[in-house]
């Protein structure tokens, strides 16, 4: 039978943060639980010292449970059943936990935070303890127990437990600040934007797109990808790009070799810009060392000489396969592969330079105003609201 | 004269909001879903996300669900699909199959030389698990059987058959006909099932097959890249989309619609029970849905005079209402097949409805009966 649940006790993660940063840290987090979860109206929020306790008050613990493992912030949560503090009503609950697991050992961990509770925890551990031994078939197990069952006295009630799923880890979004990250549409973008999210910073997308050489489809997995991200953040912002103009202007006055280093110098005009425009202090981006040439050290070495901005590189260390296993667990992965050309691809040189020399950037660059043509991008970007919310609900 | 429709296995009404939006659709939604312009990449998109909310619904994976014509067509791709792949083997199906699972066996005995045992139902009119593991042969690559019967309304040990499949080579195909958003279904164990929309208030010309993900089937309908390839032709797309919304309120009404029709079928039988010449054709384990009954007169002739009372009803399979063979299902059983009645119900049914009946069908067998 299925456990039905009142409570999800939520611990914090990064529980090192003290005073007004600890203060902040819980607010945040309260304020993106409550986003994530507004689907829910009947829940009820408590942010305690030892966690956030949400009160289901009926609602679908099952459905909550896949939504509340991406709010970061909470290193795990339970379904939990609260009582009133009295030996006899606590393991009655207890009973009714262990009757309703398939695990044949258990052991019994009860902590106390209300110290007047009569019974020290070890005494409520071996009374509850004896209780399930006697009207169940179930057997203690200290060390490795398939059940573990919870019990937090608590200053108002007793909450029963047991289960952990894991939580999203991390800092709730916002408390760090804001981010650009480039969203291209491949595989790796996607992953530096979770992590940089993880890190409790809230994301704004840019992506340049290539018109009519690049699709709607393109643009619509780009739109797709940041929908899947937005789930983390509430609502996300994406700024499109136009960067054909740009691009082809690129492609006429540069050698074909270093056309993919210019155009990443352009990108990162743009995104530098944009970013100082909207009090942005950091860019993030998918860029993973020695993954293509554009990203050899030679290259990113030339190519963010021309940000003033702060750039991190989430992936700049991993490995593919490690990215590509993060992608596949958030869900990005299955979008990503979709066969459409994006604007990297699109101009693909043959032979690109993986050791671009600056003097040679600059030779090239200035061949042409692409200041102007930068400014042209800017004022043409398409800045659009993406959120989880779903489109034409009323058609299914 | 009151209008009452008591044959609901055979079709059903139009849901009111899957109209509304159907209107809506047709009037916006006309695109090509595989054209690459904004409004047929729209339309695309819908008709993925339907995908995917019958995929949620029935707990499978979008990759494993082909839009159809209906479940007749359902049928004939799960069989015939497979047979084209096999080209030989031996396939176990029942007496009580529906015609379009029945007629394309048939089929595939008469063109490929495929070899079939139809089993024949016990004394309670059920197909059993013992009776399928019986009938098993080296060569055997499919059992195919329904899960509610269409006729009589037998629901068939479903899982005692899949326990029977479990570990062997062979595949199960199940007609879920009658029974999505009547009974639960459960599609762990199941290799292929077909479902129609037009029996649970969608629209006719639009089905579904699941077939299990790496399942291969030659296609039937040859043409371009819809459906995966194994069904051709420009998507159907407004009437897939709207599967999605026709299921989805099937499932959430389905245990409040039980419970109302359970009652009016028990209601109908103590009713029965007390008109002379009256004999209910009752199977061990039937739903509450359908109601097959004989009395003293010949099926058409009852059939006329309900229906010049305004009472609307079967006397089989509508499927084969205008063939003069007697009824396979019926004859299986047992049951004098020019005699029989079927009474299906719906939500919409009631008691009042189910008084008039028996005061008209009392009428006319105490006229017309001897």
């Amino acid at each position: 039978m299925e456990i039905k649940y009142e409570y999800i006790v939520c611990r914090y993660g990064e529980l090192v943060l003290k005073g007004k940063n600890r203060r902040d840290f819980i607010n945040a987090l309260l304020k993106n639980t409550k986003q994530t979860l507004k689907e829910f109206k009947a829940l009820t929020y408590e942010a305690r010292h030892d966690g956030l306790y949400i009160h289901l008050n009926g609602e679908d613990y099952g459905k909550i449970k896949t939504l509340l493992a991406k709010v970061f912030g909470f290193v795990h949560f339970s379904g939990a059943i609260a009582c009133e503090k009295e030996i006899d009503k606590i393991a009655q609950v207890a009973l009714y936990l262990a009757q309703n697991t398939k695990a044949e050992t258990f052991k019994v961990l009860a902590r106390r935070q209300d110290k007047r509770f009569k019974m020290t925890s070890d005494e409520i551990n071996r009374a509850i303890a004896g209780v399930i031994l006697k009207n169940t078939m179930l057997k203690v197990d200290v060390h490795k127990p398939q059940l573990k069952l919870y019990i937090t006295i608590a200053n108002d009630l007793a909450y029963l437990m047991e289960e952990k799923s894991p939580g999203a880890g991390g800092f709730p979004v916002g408390i760090n600040g804001r981010a650009l990250c480039f969203l291209s549409g491949g595989i790796d973008s996607p992953i530096s934007a979770y992590l940089t999210m993880k890190k409790g910073l809230r994301v704004e997308f840019i992506h340049f797109a290539s018109m009519p050489y690049t699709s709607k489809q393109a643009l619509d997995k780009v739109k797709e990808l940041a929908k899947i991200l937005a789930v983390y953040e509430g609502e996300a912002i994406l700024h499109i790009v136009p960067f054909t103009d740009l691009q082809l202007a690129i492609y006429e006055h540069t050698d074909e070799s270093y056309a993919i280093t210019i155009m990443r110098r352009m990108m990162y005009r743009i995104g530098d810009e944009l970013a100082k425009r909207r009090h942005i202090k950091l860019i993030t981006n998918g860029e993973s060392v020695g993954q293509v040439a554009s990203q050899t050290i030679e290259s990113l070495d030339v190519i963010a000489k021309v940000a003033d901005t702060l750039v991190l590189r989430p992936l700049a260390m991993m490995d593919k396969s490690e990215i590509m296993t993060l992608s596949r667990n958030i869900g990005t992965y299955e979008v990503s592969i979709l066969p459409y050309d994006d604007c990297c691809t699109i101009f693909e040189p043959k032979n690109p330079t993986t050791k671009p020399k600056l003097d040679k950037c600059l030779y090239y660059e200035s061949k042409f105003d692409y200041e102007s043509l930068i400014n042209d991008c800017l004022d043409k970007i398409e800045t659009i609201k993406i959120t989880n919310e779903i489109e034409d609900e009323d058609i299914f | 004269m009151p209008e009452i429709y008591f044959d609901s296995a055979s079709t059903t009404p139009l849901d009111d909001e899957v109209y509304q939006t159907y209107i809506d659709l047709l009037q916006r939604y006309f695109y090509n879903a595989d054209s690459l312009y904004d409004k047929g990449v729209k339309v695309h998109r819908l008709l993925k996300k339907a995908r995917e909310e019958i995929a949620k619904l029935l707990k499978v994976d979008p990759s494993e669900l082909i839009f159809t014509s209906g479940a007749s067509e359902a049928n004939s791709l799960a069989i015939k699909g497979l047979c084209f792949k096999k080209k030989k083997g031996h396939i176990i199906s029942s007496v009580m199959e529906h015609a379009s699972v029945y007629n394309a066996l048939k089929q595939m005995e008469r063109v490929l030389g495929i070899e079939v045992t139809y089993l024949q139902p016990d004394l309670d009119g059920m197909i059993t698990k013992e009776m399928v593991k019986e009938a098993l042969r080296e060569d055997t690559f499919l059992v195919s059987l329904m899960s509610v019967n269409n006729e009589v309304g037998t629901i068939y040990d479903l899982e005692g058959i899949k326990e029977v499949l479990k570990g062997r080579h062979v595949l199960l195909h199940v007609d879920m006909t009658q029974a999505i958003g009547k009974i639960d279904v459960d599609l762990k164990g199941v290799d292929m099932a077909s479902f129609s929309a037009h029996k649970i208030h969608g629209l006719k010309g639009s089905g579904l097959l699941y077939r299990k993900r790496h399942l291969e089937l030659e296609p039937l309908i040859s043409g371009g890249q819809q459906e995966y390839g194994i069904r051709g032709g420009t998507e159907n797309a407004i009437t897939n989309i709207l599967l999605a919304k026709t299921l989805r309120k099937a499932l959430e009404k389905q245990k409040e619609r039980y419970e109302h029709v359970a009652a009016l079928k028990e209601y109908a039988l103590i009713k029965l029970g007390k008109i002379k010449g009256v004999t209910v054709n009752a199977t061990k384990n039937d739903i509450a849905y359908i109601l097959n009954f004989s009395t003293t007169l010949k099926s058409e002739v009852l059939l006329n005079a309900l229906n010049s009372e305004g009472i609307m009803v079967s006397s089989r399979s509508t499927c084969g209402s205008r063939e003069n063979e007697p009824s396979r299902v019926l004859v299986a059983l047992g049951i004098d097949d020019t005699r029989a009645i079927r009474l299906s119900f719906d939500y919409f049914n009631t008691q009042n409805e189910l008084d008039y009946f028996m005061m008209v069908l009392e009428g006319i067998l105490r006229k017309y009966g001897n």
